[in-house]
């Protein structure tokens, strides 16, 4: 009888070799960002020195964290209702084969919608408000968040659909335990590339359609040529992404499909 | 207060044990656009409690015959009935239990959520699912294992898990669909061993597709040799041998050589 295997860790050897790899990347980016900025002007490039008082600057006065979490809150609204929405619709075109049959051109056409339209819809339909931003999000993270989990209704197993079939299984049970748990791994690849489209896509929006948040305050920056401001919300912001991406998904994946990682790795 | 006799005695439920098949034929569309007829008027009754295997070569259409029974498919002509009552008034499917050739297990599900899947399906609560896929789970001498994930497992250890699915519903009749035959030989005679225990204890009906005459003689009542293209009964042979069996056992090489040469 094979016993129940631990999952295998790196060596500490090997992480020890990653942390110096890395450490060793982000010096020499940042030595090369400190030798070109030496050659240009300040409001054209400026040195890492600068934009670090910059960014001490931000966090000092709260205009950092204010600006962050107004963002962070419309991008998780926006993404929030379009994952709500978009899972159970998706689960449903898929399994439902008339319907998908049906609604089948629809999802293409949304894709090719520019998310620059849906914030100028936005503006014309909620005008300047916290609404716009989350409408842009949405109708951004929604097409995504479909087309992905729609293709993963393919990836389920027939055998379990028959076996639910076998077991008299009511069809919306057999939507929510079986079809729901094999279209995960396709949601969470379709919501990771939604939210990061999501992010970006609200900064734009919040450009010309907002009067607070990290997309306000860049044109602001970039206005009154502050570059050293544009540079310091522009590391907010990726060591913000880094964060979510390390902090939050990744170690939610590793909990969900824990059951998939040894199946795979024979 | 008046002594309501009826409201003492067991409720009338029809026995989901006892079935029977009265003039059962059915076929599919074949290329070409003829009509193949797989079964071909078949009748058979099968008393509660007991085990019978559905023997025949491939294209015999032992499995479609198991599946009208599970009443997946429905037959062209004929009608199956479970205690006397015929399969469209027939209600109380849940207490039929299928088991596949493949064990089917749910792989992002720990070995008792997977024993719970049977239940899901009505809408028993979640506390008592617990305790009975946790029994189940003893049942088939997996206790320890509950935590364990599918591809965890070894082939004998999930075919027992399979079986402990099928179980947990404490169904009336239990359908198998050559669900022994891709273990191997050693875990295969466990399997067969742990399903006549178990069938000591429960006395469920069984009936199960099998092509291994072998298999076939050492757990059955009763044989029901189909001959193949239309499926139909060539004879249905009783197995008298004393349990527990063993296929060296002269009585028993008499039956496996004489159902070999049936089909």
């Amino acid at each position: 009888m094979r016993q129940p295997q631990t999952t295998a860790t790196h060596a500490p050897g090997v992480r020890i070799d990653l942390i110096a790899k890395r450490s060793a990347l982000l010096v020499a980016l940042v030595g090369i960002w400190w030798l070109l900025s030496l050659r240009y002007p300040h409001y054209v490039l400026p040195g890492p020195l600068r934009v670090w008082d910059a960014l001490s600057l931000i966090i000092d006065n709260g205009d950092l964290w204010r600006n962050l979490t107004v963002t962070l809150k419309r991008v998780c609204i926006g993404f929030g209702l379009a994952a709500v929405v978009s899972v159970p619709l998706g689960i449903m075109l898929g399994a439902i084969r008339p319907l998908g049959e049906f609604f089948e051109p629809v999802l293409p056409v949304l894709n090719t919608v520019s998310s620059a339209i849906w914030a100028i819809f936005g503006i014309i339909w909620f005008s300047i408000s916290e609404a716009s931003i989350i409408f842009v999000v949405f109708m951004t993270a929604m097409p995504l968040i479909i087309t992905n989990v729609w293709q993963g209704t393919r990836a389920v197993n027939a055998d379990f659909i028959e076996l639910a079939h076998t077991l008299r299984m009511p069809g919306w049970k057999v939507m929510t335990k079986i079809y729901l748990p094999t279209v995960m791994p396709y949601f969470f690849s379709g919501a990771r590339l939604a939210f990061g489209f999501g992010w970006r896509v609200s900064l734009v929006a919040e450009t010309i359609g907002a009067s607070s948040g990290i997309g306000y305050r860049l044109r602001q920056a970039a206005d009154l040529i502050q570059t050293d401001q544009v540079f310091a919300w522009t590391l907010t912001m990726v060591a913000m992404m880094v964060a979510l991406e390390s902090g939050v998904l990744k170690p939610l994946e590793n909990h969900l499909f824990r059951w998939k990682k040894e199946a795979e790795t024979p | 207060m008046s002594n309501n006799g009826a409201a003492i005695a067991a409720p009338n439920l029809p026995d989901a044990g006892a079935i029977a098949l009265a003039g059962i034929s059915k076929s599919f569309p074949g290329q070409g656009g003829e009509t193949l007829a797989v079964l071909d008027n078949i009748s058979l009754s099968v008393r509660s409690h007991s085990i019978v295997a559905l023997l025949g070569a491939s294209g015999c259409g032992k499995s479609t015959l198991l599946n009208i029974i599970a009443g997946l498919v429905r037959p062209d002509r004929g009608e199956v009935s479970f205690g006397g009552i015929g399969s469209a008034r027939f209600k109380a499917w849940r207490s039929i239990s299928y088991m596949f050739q493949e064990d089917r297990l749910l792989p992002w599900r720990t070995t008792l959520a997977n024993v719970e899947f049977s239940l899901e399906a009505g809408d028993m609560p979640r506390a008592e699912r617990h305790t009975r896929a946790r029994d189940a789970l003893k049942l088939v001498g997996l206790d320890g294992f509950e935590d364990a994930f599918p591809h965890q497992l070894s082939g004998g250890m999930r075919s027992r898990v399979a079986l402990a699915r099928s179980l947990v519903t404490e169904p009336a009749t239990l359908l198998m669909d050559e669900p022994f035959s891709k273990l191997d030989a050693q875990t295969r005679a466990q399997m067969h061993g742990e399903l006549l225990r178990i069938h000591e204890l429960k006395h469920m009906t069984i009936v199960f597709v099998t092509h291994d005459v072998e298999e076939a003689v050492i757990l059955a009542d009763e044989v029901v040799v189909l001959a193949p293209r239309p499926g139909r009964i060539r004879e249905i042979a009783p197995i008298d041998c004393a349990r527990p069996r063993d296929p060296t056992d002269a009585t028993a090489i008499q039956a496996i050589q004489h159902l070999r040469a049936l089909i």
